[in-house]
């Protein structure tokens, strides 16, 4: 991914739809129509800050058969490093935005007999659009959509009017939970689950339906880790032949793309693996942040994904 | 002779016990019985309590099978059925499985062709190959599919078959449909009708 594949688009509506949810409704600069995506599918939007450029990635929520608009919707972050800060407190109606093109790592399975959804707070968004995929189809399907109380439970009325018979509803403020192992355990041969969510519900789901016997082929979860913060650190790109230094609060990618080199990525949250970067000398550990590399890989030492992972080091180099 | 390092070719290994599944359904066709008998000896080792969820189907085929169908017996499986025919035996699989859950392992054991019939109804119930496992033990033989007139021949041992539906004379290719359980057939003399390269048997 580099901007000269971006989009330009214009922000047709924005609406503030629970106290940390906006949901913004994003048109084609161009006129004309969006490209086609399918359920699961995220964007990257690009902001530009007064110190930097953000990118982060959104999961498309509007439906994959209308292709006027794209919707997305963005919870706004304690611990922002200034994404969900810029799209909440920056961004106007009519404004323009750039986005990359829409990437699906988190489709539904084809040929499943059954589909089982799990959406934790703003995890609701990829599963509006799949549901809307899933409601043209034969195959079974349910969506449980656990929030913390009525009013943070984003998309309600929508889910409600489109799919009342398939959504069953938790809220952590009237106790709530969903029974996880009673869900798991019962479950027809040839049943996908999906999670999307909290860190926390994502590995109960996952850690359940193993427990359940449930190979790794029928469980599916997304979830974008934000650049965590960290020591500030300095690293050679050996074919560009630059040296980067990286502040705080500021990702690995993100200081290599300010220093004029591109990146390849798709997803820039640790998901896609496209960004997987070779090391080639370092004098220190890397604090690798990523879902992609397996624990082996991460103790080898010998790749990095800049996008959300950091080192602490005296010195770094890269094969970029 | 056209055949060589075809992808497609179903790769077969010795069946382990996955004893993270909760529930274990095992085909046995002949031989294959010895096979699952290996692997019900590995959980009795390790957690005997699975086999109370294991359900064993089983054919003789044309094998001597009184010692393997005694010793199943002799295990506290959850279920054991011998059946004297394949098809009766693949109706009751199909079956099975419309009421199977989540967490199910597959075992298949015998020869090719059974594994490639109970392959296919797994196929349709979304079972992955993380959920399957398959030793082939016995004969060789194929099905094969005629790309021209779309019948299939089953029990095939030669490199070059006649089509049991249009007679063509099919060269018998590694290409293998999961969807079809059988081998692709192609006509052999469509260029020089007649002649026909050496008949041998290569599938026992």
């Amino acid at each position: 991914m580099n901007e000269a594949q971006t989009i330009e688009v214009e922000v047709r509506a924005i609406e503030q739809i629970t106290p940390l949810i906006k949901h913004f409704t994003l048109a084609p600069a161009g006129g004309g129509s969006m490209p086609a995506f399918s359920g699961g599918s995220h964007i990257v939007v690009v902001m530009r800050g007064d110190a930097r450029i953000h990118r982060n990635p959104y999961s498309l929520l509007s439906s994959p058969q209308d292709l006027s608009t794209y919707e997305i919707g963005v919870r706004r972050m304690e611990e922002s490093r200034g994404g969900s800060h810029f799209m909440h407190d920056r961004v106007h109606v009519g404004d323009r935005l750039q986005i990359a093109h829409p990437v699906n790592l988190f489709a539904l399975d084809k040929i499943a007999r059954k589909h089982v959804l799990i959406a934790g707070g703003i995890g609701i968004t990829p599963f509006m659009a799949q549901l809307e995929d899933l409601r043209a189809g034969s195959v079974p399907y349910e969506l449980h959509y656990s929030v913390r109380a009525p009013e943070h439970a984003a998309f309600l009325p929508r889910l409600l009017e489109r799919e009342r018979a398939n959504v069953r509803m938790y809220y952590d403020s009237a106790a709530q939970l969903i029974d996880f192992d009673g869900l798991l355990s019962n479950q027809p041969l040839g049943t996908h689950v999906y999670v999307c969510g909290p860190a926390g519900l994502i590995e109960r789901v996952i850690k359940t339906a193993r427990d359940c016997g449930w190979p790794d082929s029928h469980i599916h979860w997304e979830q974008f880790s934000a650049p965590p913060v960290g020591d500030a650190f300095d690293v050679f790109l050996a074919r560009a032949r630059v040296s980067v230094h990286v502040q705080p609060d500021q990702s690995l990618m993100e200081s290599i793309e300010a220093a004029g080199v591109e990146v390849p990525y798709l997803c820039r949250g640790g998901v896609c693996g496209f960004c997987q970067t070779r090391v080639l000398e370092l004098d220190g550990e890397l604090i690798h942040n990523d879902h992609y590399l397996s624990d082996a890989d991460k103790a080898k030492g010998t790749s990095i994904m800049p996008c959300v992972s950091r080192a602490r080091c005296k010195s770094l180099v890269l094969d970029l | 002779m056209l055949v060589t390092g075809i992808k497609s070719k179903p790769v077969y290994a010795p069946l382990r016990a996955d004893v993270r599944g909760r529930y274990h359904l095992m085909l046995g066709h002949g031989a294959g019985g010895d096979a699952l008998l290996r692997v019900l000896g590995e959980m009795l080792a390790s957690a005997p309590q699975a086999l109370q969820n294991t359900r064993v189907l089983y054919v003789a085929g044309s094998t001597d099978a009184s010692r393997t169908i005694r010793e199943f017996g002799e295990l506290a499986l959850g279920e054991f059925r011998v059946f004297a025919e394949e098809a009766p035996l693949l109706a009751q699989f199909n079956s099975v499985l419309e009421h199977a859950l989540m967490g199910t392992r597959l075992y298949v054991a015998g020869q090719e062709s059974f594994i490639g019939l109970a392959m296919q109804i797994a196929l349709k119930f979304n079972l992955n190959k993380d959920e399957i496992r398959a030793e082939e033990l016995g004969s060789l033989a194929r099905r094969v599919y005629c790309v021209h007139c779309r019948a299939t021949t089953a029990n095939v041992r030669t490199n070059i078959v006649r089509c049991v539906d249009c007679q063509r004379w099919l060269l018998v290719r590694d290409h293998y449909s999961r969807r079809l359980a059988a081998y692709m057939g192609v006509m052999v003399d469509a260029e020089a009708p007649g002649q026909l390269p050496p008949v041998k048997e290569v599938f026992v």
